[in-house]
């Protein structure tokens, strides 16, 4: 097959860095390279943060022309809204509360006050048009650990897949590479919901139970199945159903709660 | 000397494609798909500096883009250095001179890099299978890169004739024929 020596010597050198590379790939736990992350964001992430400063200087800058009149009439209205969200929200006190003694009758914990978030900064996105990696700011010297569910104030954003210092990768939902089992709220059958290349606010929720029923509009949440997102998540809605001919692959598209075009601030859960 | 400013050249280069691509092109798209510019690079690196310097930087950026943003180390390497691969054995067989032949170039190499990226996702990652929208990114990317090709295609053309005379020296063949 080679011609001389030389091109030989190349051709198994191409074959070993290959395997080697191949090797590698399938065994390697991204911690054991995170020094090499370390030394690869420390020369990237500075120039980045400088470059997204300006990005949201610039694209904050839009009203700043607003006049005074327009902002005091504001402010009136702003203020009469207050009181009545300030008598709302005392009404929903007492409802609250009655809901707590309701639902302790009922042995059901509400985990999902207790959970303690530090919130990030989204500060890269992924350039490849297949996977829907998002960075954020802050790192393992934050007390951020591999494997840590993220959300933002909508719902389910994703989980960290891994840690630099003061940065840390997070593979969204809607990355065409992840599946959350989740759960129909009403219904409470469980799916798998995956991303799609389509679109950046769609899942395609799949593995629907034959005699289940799907209502158009109920809330999706996380089921905790899996041990990588905890239980009761809200993750989006249905959109529609799509049937087949065949009632055990028809599927459901869920349109996301959070908008991930716009995604700037999320939190991250550290106590799961 | 002058390898060693082509070879700092090249780094500096892919630093200023990344940059582009992570804040210029995530909002400059095209029917919300951003052109691959790191295939054109290596392709280009392939092309002009020979297929072992293709080869090796295409793994040293692959590596590098595994680290910034990718899920798995390897898969970004593998591909790229294909590519640098395949950039040498072009140059072996087409003329560099023609605006079309690089565009069939960087059109072919882009192709086989996606297929080979989505598969190697498919297998590792465990992707669901989506033909009809992955032939649709692909297609849109195939074009945006060939129209960064022909507006970049006279730089290409003068740095790259530099880079082979410092490289091949007078074992360049295929300019004349």
């Amino acid at each position: 097959m080679y011609k001389d020596k030389k091109s030989g010597a190349f051709g198994i050198f191409i074959t070993v860095v290959i395997l080697i590379i191949l090797v590698l790939l399938t065994n390697t736990d991204n911690s054991n390279l995170s020094a090499f992350e370390n030394a690869a964001s420390n020369l990237v992430t500075p120039i980045q943060n400088g470059l997204t400063y300006l990005k949201n200087k610039v694209s904050g800058n839009n009203d700043f022309t607003t006049n005074i009149n327009n902002l005091q009439a504001e402010n009136e209205e702003l203020k009469k809204r207050n009181s009545e969200l300030e008598q709302d929200l005392r009404e929903l006190e007492t409802i609250k509360t009655e809901n707590t003694t309701l639902k302790e009758y009922l042995n059901l914990t509400e985990k999902y006050g207790d959970y303690t978030t530090v919130p990030a900064d989204v500060i890269n996105r992924d350039i490849s048009n297949y996977s829907k990696i998002i960075i954020i700011n802050i790192g393992s010297d934050n007390g951020i650990a591999e494997g840590m569910t993220v959300i933002a104030d909508q719902g389910l954003v994703g989980h960290v897949i891994s840690v630099t210092n003061s940065t840390a990768k997070v593979q969204t939902i809607v990355d065409s590479a992840s599946s959350v089992s989740s759960l129909m709220s009403t219904t409470r059958d469980s799916i798998v919901c995956k991303g799609t290349l389509d679109d950046i606010s769609t899942l395609k929720a799949m593995y629907i139970p034959t005699e289940a029923q799907i209502i158009q509009g109920d809330s999706i949440e996380t089921s905790g199945i899996g041990g990588i997102y905890p239980k009761g998540i809200h993750i989006g809605t249905v959109s529609r159903v799509v049937n087949t001919d065949n009632s055990i692959d028809r599927y459901a598209i869920i349109n996301t709660a959070v908008d991930f075009g716009k995604l700037e601030t999320v939190l991250v859960i550290t106590n799961q | 000397m002058k390898k060693f400013l082509i070879n700092v050249m090249f780094i500096i280069t892919f630093l200023i494609l990344y940059f582009l691509q992570l804040n210029f092109f995530s909002w400059f798209q095209i029917a919300g798909v951003m052109p691959n510019l790191f295939v054109v690079l290596v392709l280009y690196i392939g092309l002009f500096a020979g297929r072992s310097m293709g080869l090796a930087y295409g793994v040293i950026f692959g590596v590098l883009l595994d680290l910034f943003v990718g899920q798995k180390i390897g898969m970004t390497a593998i591909m790229l250095g294909i590519i640098g691969i395949i950039g040498g054995i072009f140059e072996k067989n087409f003329s560099k001179d023609s605006r079309l032949t690089v565009m069939i170039m960087v059109v072919s190499s882009t192709i086989i890099y996606e297929i080979g990226i989505y598969a190697l996702r498919y297998m590792v990652l465990e992707n669901n299978l989506e033909i009809w929208s992955f032939a649709k990114i692909l297609f849109a990317e195939v074009i945006f890169n060939i129209i960064i090709t022909i507006i970049f295609y006279p730089l290409i053309q003068k740095t790259g004739h530099s880079i082979e005379n410092e490289y091949k020296g007078n074992r360049i063949l295929t300019r004349y024929f």
